[in-house]
């Protein structure tokens, strides 16, 4: 398993969610992948690309078809698709390796220009999923139920998760005189913590997904974390070209459509906001 | 040494300047360093030889043998330039790897990585034609490399998974 690789150009996305009806995310993927093929990158999805745990084959096949056709095309240009597994496809553990097409892997070490960067879902951070793997496994579940009978009953299931979280925060903040260090809005500081660790071993950037919560911050030993969000809300991606990297804004199909600019040249538009 | 600084996690980070010697051979220290910045090189000293063994850089990590086996070092190791290094403290490793659960996964994957090639060059040196006085000396660097990596090595080995090189070392060195 080769988990140490070299690019020049790659782009990172988090949390596609591709089956899961709440994310809709068929037709951008789509889009994002031409966009890459088309300007020579090659694509990192970091975990839950695919929503293996709460959607059904169907569903899977039906969002997956079209993207998995253009995974050969990025081996004939001599690109990769790096598939970091994450809590929703954890499963894909059984095919951690290289397959030629796609290389499945628990994390990616890449070295860009000078710049080395760590590139994980940050799901063996997530102290419920640690801790209480059967809490996880029924929340998940109940995440699956609530999609059944909307998608709009999961988003109030998960904007009742991130209260909880920042109920957390508060509480433990409470009382103390020194400020706590800076975290991403909405997001446990333990995947902070986490990403200052994982820093620690020689590492510029640091990139998690799976909290959905986008931002970034710089740590103390001067890394940066960065959460590239999920693609439910905030569709975004990480751009890394020759160690220079910086998350950027993916464009929705309606303003593609809105502003009738095909949706390369609206990514263009969108660099740098 | 040029500075010791500890991290906002309660770590240790030292900085060594070119050449500055990081650990001894066969002297008693139990540190593990991974390289933050820079590189490092180790050797070792075999009939009188300095050999270098390996050249590490940015994320690598040396000096797990003495912390796992608590035995003296096993090489040299020293600064290849300004070298910025982390310091784990035998004590520390279980929490590094408590806190940074895939560090212990890259260790795994490091050490495989090194018995898979000191078996390919076991192989090569066995079927080589060249002068038995440099088979020799190859064999002390294999061995001396071997002894680098000896946990995972010496498990396998007993585990009867490979071939067992370092009898057919002796009778190729002897």
């Amino acid at each position: 398993m080769i988990t140490t690789i070299e690019e020049s150009r790659l782009l990172v996305v988090s949390d596609v969610h591709l089956g899961n009806p709440l994310f809709r995310s068929r037709r951008p993927f789509l889009e994002f992948l031409r966009y890459a093929l088309a300007n020579d990158f090659s694509v990192c999805i970091n975990g839950d690309g695919v929503d293996i745990a709460q959607t059904s084959i169907s569903r899977l096949t039906h969002d997956l078809s079209e993207s998995a056709n253009y995974f050969g095309k990025f081996a004939r240009s001599g690109l990769r698709i790096y598939y970091v597994v994450g809590n929703h496809d954890i499963v894909l553990e059984h095919f951690l390796d290289d397959w030629l097409v796609v290389r499945v892997v628990p994390f990616l070490n890449v070295m860009s220009g000078a710049t080395r960067i760590r590139i994980e879902h940050g799901h063996v951070y997530d102290e419920l999923f640690v801790a209480y793997p059967r809490i996880y496994s029924l929340f998940t579940w109940l995440g699956a139920f609530a999609l059944n009978i909307h998608p709009r009953v999961y988003t109030s299931f998960e904007f009742l998760n991130t209260g909880i979280t920042m109920l957390g925060q508060w509480r433990k903040s409470w009382g103390k005189r020194e400020p706590e260090p800076e975290t991403i809005p909405g997001e446990a500081a333990y995947f902070r913590v986490a990403a200052e660790e994982v820093s620690e071993r020689g590492f510029d950037y640091v990139l998690f997904g799976h909290t959905h919560k986008l931002g970034q911050v710089v740590l103390p030993n001067g890394a940066t974390y960065i959460n590239t969000g999920a693609w439910q809300h905030h569709p975004y991606y990480c751009e890394i070209i020759d160690g220079r990297v910086e998350l950027k804004r993916v464009p929705t199909m309606e303003e593609a459509e809105t502003t009738r600019l095909s949706w390369a040249n609206l990514i263009e538009r969108t660099r740098g906001r | 040494m040029l500075k010791t600084l500890a991290t906002g996690r309660g770590d240790q980070v030292e900085e060594f300047g070119d050449g500055e010697v990081i650990v001894r051979e066969g002297e008693e220290s139990r540190e593990m360093y991974v390289i933050q910045h820079g590189s490092v090189v180790v050797t070792k000293r075999i009939e009188g030889r300095e050999v270098e063994l390996a050249r590490l850089t940015r994320g690598s990590f040396f000096g797990e043998m003495s912390l796992l086996e608590s035995q003296p070092r096993n090489a040299t190791v020293r600064a290849d330039g300004h070298a910025k290094l982390l310091v784990i403290k035998p004590g520390g490793l279980l929490l590094k790897i408590r806190r940074d659960p895939t560090f212990a996964f890259e260790m795994l994957q490091h050490m495989s990585h090194r018995i898979r090639d000191l078996n390919d060059r076991v192989a090569q040196l066995m079927h080589a034609e060249a002068p038995r006085d440099n088979v020799r000396v190859e064999m002390a660097v294999l061995q001396a490399s071997t002894e680098f990596s000896s946990p995972m090595a010496r498990q396998t080995q007993a585990g009867g998974v490979v071939a067992q090189p370092p009898r057919s070392t002796r009778q190729v060195a002897g």
